[in-house]
């Protein structure tokens, strides 16, 4: 078990290694390196001007050299300097990471609370009213653009109804009597991008949930305990939903790896201050430091979850090993 | 049950919401673009820069009217008025100048504003070390030096004598009384002083500001709330605080502006047309908006790629312009609000004219296109339409950037004027980045490319229309003369213009520039953009400036009542 | 052969058995129609996706689109120059009948600065063979926009209409291909095993943990031109369709790889394959003739919910404009241009959203009948 473990573990920081170079390259190739985007703004830069500007960014040097600097950076526990905001990464890092969290933590706990039900339901009734409406509903909830969803949502919530704020993540500077009403103006702006956020992922955890109770429904301990006698209470929750959740907890700890970039598109619409819209801005204004950073902890999320996820499963289910 | 929720959920809701007319307590204006720290020696977002002045003041700026117009300086210093006089060092000519600070300068912590921190400013300025964009705004002083007895007045050597050498609206002042250590310390770390100023470490010091406020909370990436500063040296700002929210996506600022999250938007906010669909909805709502336009000098214009061979024809270029109804476009596109170009110097500009003497103009006329197109050997297929020569068709490119609704609309309206012409035009968009990152910068556009240029008034085109400034690999693409445009003519002029300190006959070199310009035709004139702002009815002693020194520069007067 | 041919009937049965799956089918069937169609419905309404008319931008669904008055000039003109005696008789008849009180040359003219139902009225008191083509040109006068026009006074139901071929087609195009990438690494990775399969695998694994959408923001924002061999497949006019078909197949092979590997190792063990073998089949043989057989279902599944999923990737990146570049139509650009106006002309951001919609939940009605009909265990009922 622990041998497995280490090896997953050096697998991961290899896999992490490879990324964030290629990243980097990648990187490298996109048109307009920063000095020439300030150029285009300020067309009285000289010569000299692009020259010196160059060198101080280390720009002058092939894409493996400034990888391998900026590798040691890292390595002294520096994240570097954003060249947009002109300060270091870890100034802007941290609290949207915190955003990004909050974000996706609430419409996570939100899509199982709703999803978990409807599933349970739905499979116990198969081919049921209520089974085919929650399958239309997760089918629809799967295939909605949430981009899209974030703008009707606007349009309705926050132009025509006035209930809800725009967009945004907080009522900027403004005092609060107590912490309650800090939450309160925090849940006011975050309940939009939870709705745009969660359609989705309601639909694709019914989906799952219904379809892995369905299997345990069918299996033989099931049908020993129905047989003996227990009530059809007891099996369904004691029973056949303890070992339906076991897939469903893969489904969540893989969806918690997205939590710091699957929100991306839903940051943006929203102008929700997460670290989704950071990396899609960082990347547009060519802002290595901070676009790698937030690359590499993207990917490490996902690899270190999907450990957790495999290591999970090994206890949850004693019939899985790792040897 | 459901409606009771939702009329719960209203109820509670609302009294958050209720938005009122904005007062002298608070104005929270909107931005749509990315801002940065304030260290404004470094700072290169416009952003940054129109938020400066709110903070930080400089010697002097230019108003809404082009006038300059001192701030920390008592006066501005000129030839005439005997601050600065012209002297010979070493052959070389150089400038001497008196800028005395105003007695009241302070920073916002009370400690003196004083020449010791303009020499300061200097110093970090030039530094290898710190990534200033554009040195030229600071190295047109050489030096600074003072009598200890007489901290104010300090004596400016400036390298050249150029007659403009008074303009420092960007020689923003730091504090050496909190930052001389930090530089001290860093001074030799490429980038150590950008990581660890205090504009970045401790934004909130107010020791760091002398504008009518003081920054008083940060968030990078989503706004920045500045409240009065108690030690500036003009009177105390009416409004009491203002806070700028960053609201990135521009489809989103007018819900933010109606739900009242935000009471105004800035210059950096909506597209043009958003912009016209407000305003028409503010006149119909009665709401309690103005949205206002003022032409600005953001020139657009199309570069022609002079190396072209269908291009390097000047009857081509002409008939180009006699193609299009400028009138007509901004008329149909912009109801006027942004009027057509004549050249590159704008109508505020002092040093403007429309004199036939010297500019020469090109009336919307299809006839006339077509005679110099047939002239020039280009003759009419009647199968197509479109106009051949030597089995070639007339077909160029032209280019600019995707997504952008204003310029996608001129160029279909465009391609459809030169279609009537003869002139195939097909349109090639590029990404921002590409476009300005590698097609213009690098000269790589086939035929045309249309962009604009922001700049200030009497302004010296070197960086657009000197020959030097063709970019090339040899000057790391840095000039910025995209069409390749060459004349001797235009080159000496802008050469004479810098060392020009006679006021009329910096005005003649400007007229004979546009002379050479209009007559040779580099660039299709298009028109000038318009600044537009959404402010508050009641907002009081708000001018847009129409240029790149921004409207901010009174802030101190402006007033909700 | 005959038991092959009731399992096939017995799928299909099975499957026009599940209702949604066959509305799924209905909505992707019409569209792919109207969207193959796109042309001929253009010549025939006489609209173009690429015509702008700049007097008529954001026009309410619904609505009549006059051409200017110096177009209609042109467009006379163009006409007497064709057919210059019918001109003559038709303008000697207005005159005639004294329907417009002008000369003989300028009744033409006159006639079509009126407006166009007026033009039509006029013309129908002339009792003369000769008007139809007059009539047929006046038509073109106005336009009829079904869900109104843009910000630069294109037709939005026709281009969404070309949209629906571009968005439509880059989703096919992305999960046929992506099916053949995941059914070829998959096939080598699980038929040769050993140390080829782990090393596919690992690199299935690898894409797989990328964050997918940051990733694509970083590709779709590269200039693919750059790299070598690249520059002469994409260029032209569908440069960016090209390009976008490339990126999204480069990130969704990869789903289809681990079945179809998974489903091998099962099947290479079977009888048949090992009376293959022992007979001397070639390994492309045994791959492409007994092996995919077995698992087209599990592609063909994968292949129905993987359109989907890239028409709403396209969508995503051509919204935040890294995608589909105008004026090429597609559902993302269009929602990425009618963004900035959502308060104005609500319409244009709400439709080519629908259609995104719509598309995908019935690509995954289908896909989820396909599965259904195709499972052993799910026949019951």
């Amino acid at each position: 078990m622990s041998s497995y473990i280490l090896r997953r573990i050096i697998q991961t920081m290899i896999m992490i290694a490879l990324v964030s170079y290629v990243c980097f390259f990648l990187m490298s190739l996109m048109p307009g390196d920063p000095i020439e985007l300030m150029l285009s703004s300020n067309p009285k830069m000289t010569t000299a001007d692009v020259e010196r500007l160059r060198e101080l960014y280390g720009l002058n040097q092939p894409a493996t050299t400034r990888y391998i600097n900026w590798v040691k950076t890292i390595a002294h526990g520096d994240l570097g300097y954003s060249r947009t905001y002109r300060v270091p990464v870890t100034e802007i890092i941290g609290a949207r990471l915190l955003n990004s969290f909050i974000l996706s933590l609430i419409a996570l706990i939100f899509s199982l609370a709703i999803a978990i039900p409807l599933g349970v339901f739905s499979a116990l009734r198969p081919n049921s009213k209520l089974d085919t409406f929650v399958s239309i509903f997760s089918f629809t909830g799967i295939s909605v653009p949430s981009f899209w969803l974030g703008l009707l949502l606007i349009l309705i919530f926050a132009v025509k109804l006035g209930w809800l704020p725009a967009g945004g993540t907080e009522t900027i500077d403004a005092e609060f009597s107590s912490s309650w009403r800090y939450f309160w103006d925090r849940g006011l702006y975050i309940i939009l991008p939870v709705l745009s956020l969660s359609l989705q992922q309601i639909g694709r955890f019914v989906r799952f949930v219904r379809s892995s109770m369905r299997e345990t429904l069918q299996t033989d301990f099931v049908r020993t305990a129905k047989a003996k006698g227990l009530s059809m209470h007891d099996v369904i929750w004691k029973h056949a939903f303890r070992n339906a959740l076991i897939p469903v907890i893969t489904i969540i700890a893989l969806s918690i790896s997205t939590i710091f970039s699957g929100a991306l598109l839903t940051e943006t619409v929203f102008a929700y201050q997460g670290v989704g819209k950071l990396i899609y801005d960082s990347i547009m204004a060519n802002d290595y430091n901070v676009a790698m950073v937030s690359f590499i902890i993207s990917v490490s999320m996902v690899l270190i979850m999907s450990l957790v996820a495999d290591l999970l499963y090994g206890v949850i289910d004693p019939r899985i090993s790792y040897s | 049950m459901k409606k009771i929720f939702l009329a719960a959920m209203s109820l509670a809701v609302l009294p958050l919401l209720v938005q009122a007319k904005p007062t002298n307590k608070e104005l929270k204006i909107g931005i749509s673009q990315e801002f940065e720290s304030l260290n404004l020696l470094i700072a290169s977002t416009v952003a940054a820069h129109y938020m400066g002045p709110l903070v930080i003041r400089t010697l002097n700026t230019l108003d809404p009217d082009a006038k300059w117009y001192p701030m920390l300086a008592k006066q501005i210093p000129t030839i005439k008025n005997g601050l600065a006089k012209i002297v010979t060092v070493d052959g070389k000519k150089k400038i001497v100048a008196t800028w005395e600070i105003i007695d009241k300068a302070k920073w916002g912590d009370g400690t003196d504003l004083t020449c010791a921190d303009f020499q300061f400013t200097l110093k970090v300025g030039t530094n290898n070390n710190v990534s200033t964009a554009e040195r030229e705004t600071i190295t047109l002083v050489e030096k600074i030096d003072f009598d200890p007895k007489t901290p104010r007045k300090c004596i400016f050597t400036y390298e050249k004598a150029k007659w403009d050498f008074a303009n420092l609206p960007q020689f923003y002042p730091l504090p050496k009384h909190l930052e001389s250590e930090i530089y001290e310390k860093y001074k030799a770390e490429p980038l150590g002083y950008d990581k660890n100023t205090n504009y970045v470490k401790n934004p909130t010091n107010p020791g760091l500001y002398c504008g009518p406020y003081v920054v008083s909370e940060m968030k990078l990436g989503d706004h920045v709330t500045m409240v009065r500063n108690k030690y500036f040296y003009g009177p105390q700002a009416k409004i009491e605080k203002i806070i700028f929210k960053l609201i990135p996506n521009t489809g989103t600022l007018e819900a933010n502006l109606r739900s009242g999250t935000i009471d105004m938007i800035s210059n950096l906010g909506l597209t043009f047309d958003q912009a016209l669909a407000l305003d028409k909805k503010v006149k119909a709502e009665k709401l309690p908006y103005d949205v206002q336009f003022v032409q600005s000098n953001t020139y657009e214009h199309i570069d022609l790629n002079l190396d072209n061979p269908i291009l390097k024809d000047i009857n081509v270029r002409k008939a180009l312009l006699h193609a299009i109804n400028r009138d007509d476009l901004v008329k149909a596109l912009f109801e006027g609000k942004q009027p057509p170009a004549l050249h590159f110097i704008d109508p505020k500009d002092p040093w403007y004219t429309a004199d036939p003497k010297f500019v020469k103009t090109y009336r919307y006329s299809k006839r006339d296109a077509d005679r110099l197109l047939t002239e020039a050997g280009w003759k009419k297929n009647d199968k197509d339409g479109y106009r051949y020569k030597d089995g070639k068709k007339l077909s160029l490119s032209l280019m600019s950037t995707a997504g952008n609704k204003t310029r996608e609309t001129v160029e279909a309206y465009l391609q459809e004027e030169w279609k009537q012409v003869g002139v195939e035009i097909t349109i090639k968009n590029q990404p921002g980045r590409v476009f300005f990152g590698e097609t213009t910068r690098k000269h790589a556009f086939e035929g045309m490319a249309m962009y604009a240029w922001a700049s200030n008034p009497e302004n010296n085109p070197r960086s657009t229309q000197h020959s030097k400034s063709i970019p090339s690999a040899k000057n790391s693409y840095s000039g910025q003369n995209q069409p390749g445009w060459v004349n001797p003519k235009m080159d000496a002029a802008i050469d004479a213009m810098d060392l020009e300190f006679d006021y009329n006959k910096r005005l003649d070199l400007a007229h004979e520039m546009v002379k050479y310009y209009s007559e040779d035709i580099p660039v299709l004139p298009l028109y000038y953009r318009a600044d537009i702002s959404v402010v508050p009815k009641n907002l009081k002693n708000f001018r847009m400036s129409g240029h790149q020194f921004y409207e901010t520069y009174n802030a101190e007067n402006w007033s909700l009542e | 052969m005959d038991h092959a041919r009731s399992m096939r009937s017995m799928i299909i049965e099975e499957f026009f058995r599940h209702k949604l799956a066959v509305v799924g089918l209905v909505v992707i069937v019409s569209l792919t129609i109207l969207a193959l169609s796109a042309d001929l419905i253009s010549d025939w309404t006489g609209i173009d996706p690429n015509s702008q008319n700049v007097s008529a931008r954001y026009l309410e669904p619904f609505t009549y689109a006059e051409e200017a008055a110096d177009q209609r000039e042109n467009k006379i003109t163009e006409w007497i120059k064709d057919n210059p005696e019918n001109a003559k008789k038709i303008s000697a008849a207005i005159v005639e009948k004294q329907l417009l009180n002008v000369t003989v040359d300028d009744a033409l003219y006159e006639l079509v600065s009126k407006n166009p139902e007026e033009i039509q009225k006029l013309l129908k008191q002339i009792d003369l063979p000769e008007k139809k083509s007059l009539q047929t040109l006046s038509k073109t006068f106005s336009t009829f926009h079904l869900f109104g026009t843009d910000e630069i006074g294109r037709d939005v139901a026709i281009r969404l209409l070309y949209g629906t071929r571009v968005s439509m087609g880059v989703g096919v195009l992305v999960a046929l291909v992506s099916a053949l990438i995941g059914f070829l690494i998959g096939g080598i990775a699980g038929f040769y095993q050993g140390i080829i399969d782990t090393l596919l695998m690992r690199v299935t694994d690898a894409l797989l943990s990328l964050p997918i959408v940051p990733v694509l923001i970083v590709f779709a924002a590269i200039d693919l031109t750059k790299l070598p061999g690249l520059k002469s497949l994409i260029s032209g006019e569908f440069e960016s369709v090209f390009k976008m078909v490339i990126l999204l197949c480069l990130f969704s092979w990869m789903p289809v790889a681990r079945l179809v590997r998974g489903s091998i190792l099962t099947l290479r063990e079977r009888e048949f394959v090992l009376a293959a073998r022992t007979l001397g089949a070639k390994d492309s043989t045994i791959i492409f003739r007994h092996l995919l057989p077995n698992v087209i279902a599990t592609l063909l599944v994968s292949v129905t919910l993987g359109v989907g999923e890239s028409i709403l990737f396209e969508a995503a990146l051509s919204f935040l404009g890294l995608g589909i570049m105008p004026p090429t139509a597609s559902w993302g650009n269009m929602l990425n241009n009618a963004q900035e106006v959502i308060y104005k002309s609500v319409w244009i951001a709400i439709l080519p959203g629908l259609l995104i919609w719509i598309t995908v939940v019935s690509f995954n009605f289908i896909g989820d009948g396909l599965q259904e009909a195709m499972d052993p265990k799910s026949v019951k009922r």
